[in-house]
């Protein structure tokens, strides 16, 4: 299997304000967020990262979109490494999460150009993946609205859209489907697995089970910063469903506190 | 470069194609027309009183080498002295002039008598009445000499130098606070606007340069404040006329060859490069738009107190100050105006201020790689 993504020994920490050690009751004047953490995506797979809240889900994909720099511990994507090529690595993966925002003064049609601009993407290879993907999610009718006035559905849709507008080889998506109905929900999961079958490595930070039941190979489950577990859905849901194999861990390394 | 072009042109759409921007930008220069126009108007009209009026004048004891003059310039009326200054207080009667009995007599004698002329200054005639009295007293009183009495052009200065001393006082002035408050129009919506959206993060995933965002949000934000200051400009050069009452006039412009105006124009655009780029760097560091506003105010002050600056070197300023961005533009600008400018000061403030603002992008850059700066809650 040809590794896509390795993530060696990732770690980060933050420094907690006054207020926050205050609200969290401790003395500590860092957070470490994200402790050590390694793990390795194939191409062609979907690799779930399943955690709760606070868990460093969101800190450690941030880090693989290159937003933010680990303190200690690299990864590579497609052989580059986030911290010495960043910009091979921005062009090599999409990062769809809603800390990304688009204009809202913009209509999906232009914001499409503009980031395939920006990524370099060929003029008559963007024009027809916009064609594709526009009529794919249904956006072909709202190409002209601008993007504030769409709905929440139609806006995720166009981040979706947008944020994939190379063609990359690594998805990253941060809950993808919070906020959504079932119907929009559904579209968003048909197309992950549809990028599955186009070969595509897709790294899907959840905390839905359903979801990750559903469109997983293999599931991370990172608690306080940590890679508790990981294993092929398969190997996890033999005994018992994944929800009361994530409480067995979770009460297991938190001791039952919430 | 494609880049760069790429996000110059999304700026470019972004204000365009909003009403709301390109009105919020092009507005202040209509504005300061109108309120200029109507300031000068207001004032030039302020005790202004018709030339052909004949004040009226009560005189008490009118001596008799006076008679002559007032008699002349006044309608005189009678009255006892009580009963005009009534008059004089309710507006009735211009001015109330009393000589002491003996006047003539006292003159002679070489002692001081003092008339008393009662006038009423919130009235515009009868403080029109009291300069005319005050004024043909004054040259009974200056027998010995007179000072500038006849025809004469007494004043040497021509009309170019004066117009030169004024416009080269205002423009570097104006111009400063007309153009820093372009670019705090501009450059907090832009830079702190988008950090604060979240649409700058949709950016920075992008693998383009970001130093090359910078110098596309560099370029653009100083064509919107170009504009806004050009308007403002040309808001101010119209009104002038009226505001300044005759001293700067509508021909004011053609004194000043085209190559001059090129010289302003040229450093116009470095200083707005340096103020639309230090804007930058502090809304890049502002969390909000909000922060970004309370954080520039202060430089933007200093800004304009630089603009000041060249009003006070009376002579030609040592070349090496031309070469302080910003102080030098000022100076630069006051040079132009007055005639004075030589070639190497105009290319020196010009340099300094594009080496200031490359330095600056080069900067912002940095900052847009800073996940402190462009990630902090």
């Amino acid at each position: 299997m040809q590794e896509i993504l390795v993530a060696n020994n990732l770690r980060k920490s933050f420094k907690l304000s006054a207020k926050q050690r205050k609200l969290e009751k401790t003395d500590v004047a860092v957070k470490e967020a994200v402790k050590d953490l390694s793990f390795t995506a194939y191409k062609g797979e979907i690799f779930g990262l399943l955690g709760p809240n606070g868990a460093g889900k969101t800190t450690t994909l941030r880090m693989l979109a290159t937003l933010i720099k680990p303190d200690s511990g690299d990864a590579l994507i497609e052989g580059k490494s986030i911290l010495a090529d960043c910009n091979d690595v921005r062009r090599r993966i999409g990062f769809l999460t809603s800390e990304l925002k688009l204009e809202d003064f913009f209509t999906p049609d232009y914001l499409f150009d503009f980031f395939g601009s920006l990524y370099g993407v060929d003029k008559t290879e963007l024009s027809n993946r916009k064609r594709t993907l526009f009529s794919r999610f249904g956006i072909d009718r709202f190409a002209e609205v601008k993007f504030g006035n769409l709905s929440t559905g139609m806006k995720q849709k166009v981040s979706l859209v947008v944020s994939i507008v190379h063609d990359p080889e690594l998805v990253i998506f941060d809950e993808p489907t919070n906020g959504l109905d079932v119907i929009t929900a559904k579209v968003v999961t048909d197309f992950l697995e549809e990028l599955r079958r186009d070969g595509k490595t897709i790294i899907l930070s959840t905390h839905i089970f359903s979801l990750v039941e559903k469109l997983c190979d293999r599931v991370g489950i990172i608690i306080d910063g940590r890679m508790i577990k990981l294993d092929t859905l398969e190997n996890l849901t033999r005994d018992a469903n994944l929800e009361e194999t994530f409480f067995a861990i979770y009460n297991e390394v938190t001791g039952g506190r919430l | 470069m494609k880049n760069v072009l790429t996000i110059i042109k999304k700026e470019f759409n972004r204000f365009f194609k909003d009403r709301r921007m390109v009105i919020t930008v092009l507005l202040p220069g209509l504005l300061i027309y109108a309120l200029y126009s109507l300031m000068g108007t207001a004032m030039s009209d302020l005790g202004k009183v018709d030339e052909d009026y004949k004040p009226t004048v009560c005189v008490v004891n009118l001596p008799e080498m006076l008679s002559e003059p007032f008699g002349a310039a006044f309608e005189l009326t009678e009255g006892t002295a009580e009963e005009c200054k009534t008059k004089v207080e309710e507006g009735a009667l211009d001015t109330l002039v009393v000589f002491p009995e003996n006047f003539t007599a006292e003159l002679a004698e070489g002692r001081t008598p003092e008339v008393k002329v009662y006038y009423n200054s919130a009235k515009d005639n009868s403080y029109f009445a009291f300069s005319m009295v005050s004024g043909m007293l004054d040259a009974v009183n200056k027998t010995a000499f007179t000072v500038n009495s006849s025809q004469d052009k007494f004043d040497l200065a021509n009309e170019k130098d004066m117009t030169a001393q004024i416009t080269s006082m205002l423009v570097p002035m104006l111009m400063f606070a007309l153009l820093s408050s372009a670019c705090m129009a501009v450059a907090p919506e832009s830079i702190a606007g988008e950090k604060e959206r979240g649409t700058m993060a949709t950016m920075l995933i992008t693998p383009v340069n970001r130093v090359e965002i910078a110098l596309g949000k560099i370029i653009s934000l100083t064509c919107f404040a170009m504009l806004s200051g050009i308007s403002s400009f040309l808001g101010v050069m119209f009104s002038l006329p009226k505001l300044m009452g005759g001293v700067i006039t509508a021909e004011t412009a053609a004194l000043y060859s085209v190559g001059d105006w090129f010289m302003v124009l040229a450093v116009i655009i470095s200083v707005v490069l340096v103020i639309i780029s230090a804007f930058a760097v502090l809304s890049a560091y502002a969390k909000s738009v909000k922060e970004a506003g309370s954080i520039i105010t202060p430089l933007m002050m200093v800004i304009i107190l630089l603009g000041m600056v060249s009003m006070f070197f009376s002579s030609v300023p040592p070349l090496g100050l031309y070469a302080v961005p910003l102080l030098g533009s000022g100076l630069a600008m006051s040079s132009i105006m007055s005639f004075t400018i030589t070639p190497a000061a105009i290319i020196l403030s010009v340099l300094s201020n594009l080496v200031t603002a490359a330095l600056l992008v080069v900067l912002l850059g940095f900052m847009f790689k800073s996940e402190k700066i462009m990630f902090k809650k």
